[in-house]
């Protein structure tokens, strides 16, 4: 056995527990308080393993229409952009690249936009507004990688800047249609702030199968990221198609933080926070990174959309700002020990 | 990555309008419960397409109802169906105070004006009544199997269709005959006094300044108190009007609510408003906010001063 391997079993141990227990405290806490001894039993009682709890109607009702599938969203969105993060942290070796770096998340908020300010805001339910965004950020990240593309070769650099400047001329666009907005505004907020409100199950039933396409994809790839860290020159002598693996990572990328985006709007710092930290505590080895990934990223939303319900109750604060204020403050300080650990070393 | 001003404005203006209150006593009598309810035998189920389009099917006579705005709060009331109301809005439903001790639903959401759908649906109401807006959450409730039924009242003729349909819908069809005709022939009485019209202008909010459009509830009831206000050619319902556009059109009487302003002489001090014509010959006057933007059952008090103040001897 590695050396480090007993304590990577206990991260991973330790951030399954979290997991649970915060899903299991998001489940419980709310307007009307319910055990999560009930929530336990309620859920049991429905997988027909046991006799059905001493709890109100609507209690039951709480607990499977409104909070679970709310929390089982915050998880698959939490868990798409974390992974969408290592991905694009990966593939730029930067590990300030997040979802938004390659315009997915303001590419899908302007198709989300542009939809809900033409007029299509009920189409299909809402999820007119889902497919718009979902779409737009595609668009976006396929727009990008072609304008960076230069022959056969993509420039990782290219890629960056062309990002950059393509999330800039879509947020003045943005800009634009919202001074036509009226009294649509609020709808465009949600999107830009971010938030799990309200979507029921057919959201899971939409963004989960195109998660786990993301993340299968993900894990076939993890060989190559970890190749790819050590440049893409050394990559390629050992056997690394770059060009197929830009390619791919781009793509699997686009598609996990379209599908998030286009249930929860633009939620910032889960992609950029969750794998720089996951990695600082397992590794940088893509092998160890990705579980520990995918344990933390829900992790972090369920509980940063319980800290958004729960702060100024019954309102409810946007996800977004929530994950910055949250995310913020402890990226700087892992930021500041790093540069001092950095100068040490030197 | 900002929201146009405009924009904001009329939305502010519009939560205004919505949650317009103030507190300063008005001595009506119109809101008390004036009739016992299932005085005639109505048979459920009711089917009923609100003002939303939704075909709502109320299947017996609702014994749990939460409203979500002061006015449906005030017309329950009103039908004698107080006791079977279990939640209203928010604070603002402040009529009758005994509204005050109802549990309340709302601030929820985002922006703090959506119902606590948790809160909803631990209160297990049959009848939930809600004014335009919020499809989102509307449609939630209905997925959880509470009728939700949408009643926005355009204009006063309006009001008095959505007041009985509410008695339809809850089995209060003679409370609801009741109110409905008192509401008219006070309503026809100031109609009838209202010959000579003059030239007004309706405040909704200061700075900026904020008006309303003809589509507006408040629109109609100040032509039934018998003004014409200058804003008719006004694109949107809740439109901001230029200070300018009012010393030109000079209206001869100027109306706000103590929500806006403190007083006449404050009005009067603001910059540029000495030279409209209301504030010059001195016509301005504060009118209880809740009385005329609540479409309820005390628009007809609302409707009574604003005919009094507008014919009052010396204008």
């Amino acid at each position: 056995m590695r050396p480090g391997a007993r304590r990577y079993r206990r991260v991973l141990l330790v951030l399954s527990v979290a997991l649970v227990g915060s899903a299991l405290l998001a489940v419980s806490v709310g307007a009307v308080a319910i055990s999560p001894g009930s929530v336990v039993r309620l859920v049991v009682w429905k997988l027909g393993l046991g006799p059905r709890p001493n709890v109100s109607r609507a209690a039951e009702v709480i607990v499977f229409q409104l909070r679970l599938p709310r929390v089982a969203l915050a998880m698959v969105v939490g868990l798409a952009l974390a992974v969408a993060g290592t991905l694009f942290q990966g593939l730029f070796r930067n590990p300030l690249a997040d979802p938004a770096i390659i315009g997915v998340s303001s590419g899908a908020a302007l198709g989300a936009i542009a939809v809900i300010v033409l007029g299509g805001g009920t189409v299909l339910g809402g999820l007119g507004v889902s497919a718009a965004a979902f779409v737009g950020g595609l668009l976006t990240a396929f727009f990008v990688y072609r304008l960076a593309r230069v022959g056969p070769a993509v420039n990782v650099a290219t890629l960056l800047l062309a990002g950059i400047a393509v999330a800039a001329v879509i947020s003045a666009a943005m800009s634009l249609f919202m001074s036509f907005a009226g009294e649509e505004i609020r709808s465009i907020y949600f999107w830009l702030l971010g938030g799990l409100s309200s979507r029921g199950w057919t959201a899971i039933e939409i963004v989960a199968p195109l998660a786990l396409l993301g993340v299968v994809g993900t894990v076939a790839l993890v060989r190559d990221l970890n190749l790819m860290s050590l440049g893409e020159e050394r990559a390629a002598q050992l056997g690394v198609d770059t060009a197929r693996f830009k390619r791919r990572a781009v793509a699997l990328g686009a598609l996990l933080a379209g599908a998030a985006v286009s249930v929860s709007g633009v939620i910032g710092f889960v992609g950029l926070m969750t794998p720089h930290v996951m990695r600082l505590i397992v590794g940088s080895d893509h092998r160890r990174l990705l579980p520990a990934v995918l344990l933390a990223g829900p992790t972090f939303l369920v509980l940063a959309d319980l800290v958004s319900r729960v702060v100024l109750a019954p309102q409810e604060l946007p996800l977004g700002a929530v994950t910055a204020l949250i995310g913020g403050p402890f990226f700087l300080v892992l930021l500041r020990r790093e540069r001092r650990r950095a100068s040490a070393v030197a | 990555m900002r929201p146009s001003r405009s924009s904001l404005g009329a939305l502010l203006a519009l939560a205004l309008l919505l949650a317009a209150c103030s507190d300063d006593g008005s001595t009506s009598s119109t809101g008390t419960p004036s009739a016992s309810p299932s005085a005639t035998a109505v048979s459920f189920p009711v089917t009923v397409v609100d003002d939303d389009g939704v075909e709502v099917t109320i299947p017996a006579e609702p014994q749990r109802i939460v409203t979500f705005a002061p006015s449906m709060t005030e017309i329950v009331y009103a039908l004698g169906l107080g006791d079977r109301l279990v939640g209203v809005s928010g604070p603002y439903d402040d009529y009758p105070p005994e509204a005050k001790d109802v549990e309340e639903v709302g601030g929820a959401g985002e922006f703090g004006v959506d119902p606590n759908i948790e809160t909803v649906v631990s209160l297990e109401p049959d009848l939930f009544l809600a004014i335009s807006g919020g499809d989102q959450w509307k449609a939630q409730l209905r997925d959880l199997g509470i009728s939700v039924v949408t009643l926005n009242a355009t204009d006063f003729v309006d009001l008095l269709g959505d007041i009985e349909t509410v008695g339809r819908i809850t089995g209060a069809t003679a409370a609801a005959n009741t109110v409905v005709t008192e509401m008219r022939s006070r309503a026809d009485a100031v109609t009838a006094q209202a010959t000579e019209r003059v030239t007004c202008f309706f405040e909704v909010g200061y700075p900026p300044l904020f008006t309303v459009g003809p589509n507006t509830f408040v629109y109609d009831l100040l032509e039934r108190a018998g003004c014409d206000p200058v804003t008719a050619d006004a694109a949107s319902d809740y439109p901001e009007w230029s200070v300018d556009a009012l010393v030109a059109d000079g209206p001869q009487v100027y109306i706000a609510t103590p929500d806006s302003a403190r007083s006449p002489q404050a009005i009067a001090k603001r910059p540029g408003f000495e030279g409209i014509r209301a504030v010059a010959d001195g016509n301005v006057i504060l009118v209880d906010g809740d009385l005329v933007t609540r479409p309820g059952p005390r628009v007809v008090d609302g409707l009574e001063q604003l005919s009094a103040a507008l014919h009052a001897p010396g204008d």
